[in-house]
Order: C-alpha cells, then structure tokens, then sequence
C-alpha cells in the first residue's frame, strides 16, 4: 500500500497506540511520550487519511458526571491495514506491539 | 466522589493559552477543537487530583501540552486549501524569490560577524611608510600550489639587496599555546617571524618593545583573548608547543596583518629548514623584473641549489588583500561564456522580446532576471569570502586553506551554480506576472518522439500563458520551449485563485 510509504515511524507510533485502546490525545501522549504538538497535528492528518476515526462520546453519560464530553478516536479498517505495513517496515514497533499485547 | 476541587491557575492559563491559539483553527472548526482541548485539560487535572499526582512537574507538563494547541491550530489553518494555495502564489512570486536571496545575504553578514573578511578587503589599511609593501613566495612550475621560500634566503636579500629597504619572513602555522597554565579551546595562529618583521611593516607596540632576537608579539585580541588583556604582561612567560617565551609586545587593536584572529607571533631566526613566506619594502621605482633579477642572484650566491628563476612570485599588500575581488572577475565571465554557451537560444530569443509590443514586458522581465542574478552573485562573492577568509586576510603561501586557487574554484563553481539557476528559473516564469509555472503535465508518449511530440506543459497559475517544455530538444530548434498565451476566455478556469 503507497500510504504506508507516507507514515513516518512517530507517526506509525502513534496509530498503533490508538489501536492498543488510547483513544484519547492527552492518554497517547501518556502512552507515547510524545508531546501534544505532535500528537494532535498527526491524529489529524490520520484522520483526514481515513485512517481513523473520531467521535464524541455520549453527552447524556458526561452530564451524568457532571465532566465535559471527550473526544475518542479509532482506527478504522484502512488504518488497520496501513499499521499492519507499517509493522512491517518498522521491525521494532511490530515486537513493541506484540509485548504489549502480552 | 471526592468534594469538587477548584480550578487551579495552572488549568485556567493552560485553557487561556488555548483560546489564544483558537484563531488559527478554521472557523468551521473552532467550537469543536475548543471543547476537544478544554475537555482534555479539565480531565487531565481531574485525573491527577484524583490519584494524587497533581505536582509541580505534572503542572508544568500541562502548560507545555496547552502550548501545543498552537502547532495544532497551525496544522489546521496550514491544511486548509485557500491557505496552501496562497502560501503556494507566495512561494513562486518574484518578490518571494529576490526576498530569498537577500535573506541569505543577511544570514552570511550575521554569521560572518558583519562580513568581517570583506570589510577587512575593501578597508584595511597598512601604517604609511616609503616603498611599496611587497609578498614574495614560490610557486613551482609543475605546480603544487604557493609555497614558502627557504628561510635563509631573508637574512641574504637583507643584507645584499639594494631594491629593498627592509625584509622579513614569516611561517604560520596553527600550535598550542598555554599561558598560566591556561589552554585556549582552539589552537591560535602562530606567526613565526624575522626580528625585522614590524620593522618593516612599520608599525610601533601599543606595550613593550619588539624583542631584537627571540621573543613573542601579541596581537590586540590575543592579548584580549589569551591573557585576559592583562596589564603587566610584558615579560610574562608563555608556552607555545613545549617551549616557554617571553611576552615582549604587545600591538595596537587597529593593527591587522595576515589574519584578525587572535595571533601570536614568535619572533625568531629563521632557518633554512623552515618555507617562509616573505614580506618586503620594495624602494620606489623599482621595477619588478629588476627585483626579481637581484633576488633571485643574491638567492643563488647564497646556495646555489636554490633555482628561484621564474618560480618567484610578487604581490603588492594591496594587490594581495584585492586577489579575491580580482579572480572574481575572471570566475564571473567564465562561468557568463559557459550559461552563454547552455543558454544561447534564449538570448535569441530576447530580440523577439524587445519588440515593441512586447517591450515593457521584457523590460520588466530583464530588471527582474539582473537583480536576481546580482543578488546571487553577491551571495557567492561574500559566502565564498567569508567562509575562505575566515583566517587570513590575505592570499598567502600558507597553510590557509582560502589560498589561491581553491577560492578561485568556489567563485567559479559558485557564480556557474547562481547563473545557470538564474537562467533556468526565468525560464520556469510566466512571461507576464513572473512566477513559477505551476501544474506541471506530462504530455505524450516518450517512446514516440519521432511521431509525436512528448514533454511537459507548465502552466501560470494566473492563468496567463502555458509552456511546453519537450523532452529532447534537438539543438537547432531555439524554439523548443514554447510560450502560449492565453486569452480573456480562459479567466474564468482560473477565477477561483483570486
């Protein structure tokens, strides 16, 4: 696929965290350590991609806790496909997957 | 549930910060992106009031991510297709382009201490004294570059010569010097140099005297650098190499001579083991030929291994300092015959462009190709000055790597680059507004080129012309890049760019 091509390796770390469960921007700079300055500007770029995909969570359930609504993303089948890839070109974020899947 | 905290400072500049990045966010998006951040910093505090995190560095951490809404808003406002394409008409405008070329210029002054070497050319100035300030040194014919002369040819052109009233030779070489112990981080230049050296060039100390046989001369900013512009330092020991020397001189801040780096200069006989460059006071009225010949037998009568004839080169202190300035004349018109040469059908084709009709839009077009050209060659004049000039002011038989040819190769090289730039770039301009063409197609086949014509169409984003630029050209056709204007009834494609 060309767009792997296009996925640098913070970029490829990013999306695979989003795909470990971090759905949140400010949980995949915990998970990252990447700061927010790189974060935001990637998932945004994933997202116009079709990479992932972003949602707000139910407002009824904030409200319920008196909290603001979040935002969450996802990867999406294509995102899936491109990560995939990206294991691949990317040997030590394949094991860093695998590890954390342990 | 624990009681509800209140709003510490930090979330509150964190969610100002914010809001002060929210104006680059397209509007379309802004409310979303704001409660998106807003509610990622009230959940961050929340979470770690909770567990108890809630510290300093934790603090700190959030106002670095808030600040991070300003990279994010940027990307938003830079991804935006009106944004791109202004930014795109910016990049490929003319003034974009002479703007570039005089930001390097200005990158080259200030990384060059206000292009110290250029100044140091054009304005340096040598103590007035009677005959003309002379450098002598060997260059052999097969080559090899400049090279210093036997070191005891000095002391028998001073003593035999009748054309020079005064002769001194230097060495110069980079060495460690220590003095209290103290070892500069860089090894300063050190000028090995003939008792007669400031004699000759006719300068006094600004502190103590000139040592008559061993001893060592500070410049001003080795004194500065060196010793911390200590007051009584004549007399004080200083180490160069594993050797100790006394501190006879120190000279004026206004004294500039090979080099305005800090430089120690080791006042010493020289031997004949040691290549010396020589610098003398030429009597006036004393021919250069006439000089050579009376050198060059006083050399041979003091060893008669040393076949000077010929290999004896001569420069004035003027002509010396000005040797840049003079080889880039000759780099210039080289590197002008050979852009002549790749270029020649263009400049046919100006003709064509001066008629008339046509010739306020040439005009413009040839005011915009000579600043260009200018600015670029202004650029590699003192890029390639400042950079070879670093050290030594100038062109010596030394170890300075700006000697000789290797500057005239960088003016060559250099001017070569910025003049078959220059012409490509105008090449790749609409011929009405001078921008960069844009939307480049491939049309046909390249396989083809004997049926069909194959290249690439650029077109003005402006919606002025198109140009077809063929794959191969054969080199007869001077026509091979073709310009077609484009009429009123083609706006309207391009109305959505204004």
């Amino acid at each position: 696929m060309s767009d792997s091509a296009k996925l640098s390796h913070t970029a490829a770390l990013i999306l695979q965290t989003v795909d470990h469960g971090c759905s949140y921007g400010f949980d995949i700079m915990d998970e990252t350590g990447l700061p927010s300055g790189t974060v935001y500007p990637a998932l945004r770029r994933m997202e116009k991609e079709g990479w992932i995909a972003s949602q707000w969570e139910a407002e009824k359930k904030a409200l319920a806790q008196q909290r603001p609504v979040r935002k969450y993303y996802r990867v999406t089948r294509t995102g899936a496909q491109v990560l995939e890839q990206s294991q691949r070109r990317y040997p030590l974020l394949g094991k860093l997957s695998q590890k954390s899947r342990r | 549930m624990p009681d509800e905290p209140k709003q510490p400072w930090v979330v509150s500049v964190s969610q100002t910060l914010v809001r002060a990045a929210a104006p680059l966010v397209p509007a379309g998006q802004r409310d979303d992106w704001l409660r998106e951040w807003h509610a990622e910093i009230w959940h961050r505090w929340q979470f770690l009031f909770h567990t108890g995190e809630w510290k300093a560095r934790e603090q700190w951490l959030l106002l670095r991510n808030a600040l991070g809404s300003f990279a994010d808003g940027a990307w938003l406002l830079a991804s935006q297709e009106t944004v791109r394409s202004r930014i795109s008409g910016i990049a490929r405008s003319p003034f974009t382009c002479l703007a570039a070329l005089a930001l390097i210029l200005l990158t080259i002054a200030a990384m060059s201490s206000g292009l110290q070497a250029t100044r140091g050319m054009l304005f340096s100035q040598m103590p007035n004294k009677s005959g003309n300030l002379t450098f002598i040194w060997l260059h052999h014919y097969l080559g090899g570059g400049d090279k210093g002369l036997p070191g005891d040819v000095v002391p028998a052109w001073h003593q035999g010569s009748k054309s020079l009233s005064g002769v001194a030779g230097v060495v110069i070489r980079h060495d460690h010097v220590s003095f209290n112990g103290r070892i500069p981080s860089d090894d300063p230049l050190v000028v090995t140099a003939s008792p007669s050296l400031f004699n000759v060039l006719g300068v006094k100390a600004e502190r103590g005297k000139f040592p008559p046989e061993t001893g060592i001369v500070l410049n001003h900013r080795a004194w500065v650098n060196l010793t911390n512009s200590r007051a009584n330092i004549i007399g004080s020991e200083m180490k160069i190499g594993s050797q100790s020397y006394h501190v006879s001189a120190v000279l004026p801040g206004s004294f500039e001579f090979l080099s305005h780096q800090p430089t120690v200069y080791l006042i010493d006989r020289l031997t004949y083991l040691d290549k010396a460059f020589v610098v003398a006071r030429v009597k006036p009225g004393v021919s250069e030929d006439k000089l050579r010949k009376e050198l060059v037998r006083i050399a041979a009568d003091v060893t008669y291994y040393y076949n000077l004839q010929g290999q004896m080169r001569f420069a004035t202190w003027r002509e010396a300092l000005l040797t840049p300035l003079y080889s880039f004349g000759p780099a210039t018109l080289l590197a002008s015959l050979f852009a002549w040469l790749a270029f020649r059908g263009s400049f046919k084709q100006m003709k064509r462009a001066f008629e008339p009709e046509n010739r306020r839009a040439a005009v413009r077009r040839l005011s915009f190709f000579i600043a260009k050209t200018g600015l670029g060659l202004a650029c590699v004049f003192v890029g390639c000055l400042e950079w070879s000039r670093s050290e030594s002011s100038v062109l010596l038989a030394s170890r300075d790597p700006g000697s000789g040819p290797l500057l005239l190769w960088l003016y060559v090289l250099g001017t070569m680059g910025v003049l078959f730039w220059s012409a490509a770039d105008q090449r790749a301009r609409c011929r009405v507004c001078l921008r960069l063409m844009a939307f480049p197609v491939r049309i046909g086949c390249p396989g083809c080129l004997l049926l069909d014509w194959s290249g690439t169409e650029l077109f003005c984003s402006e919606g002025h012309g198109l140009l077809h630029v063929p794959l191969m050209a054969p080199s007869w056709d001077e026509d091979a890049d073709r310009w077609v204007s484009l009429d009123d009834s083609w706006k309207g494609l391009f109305a959505h760019d204004k």
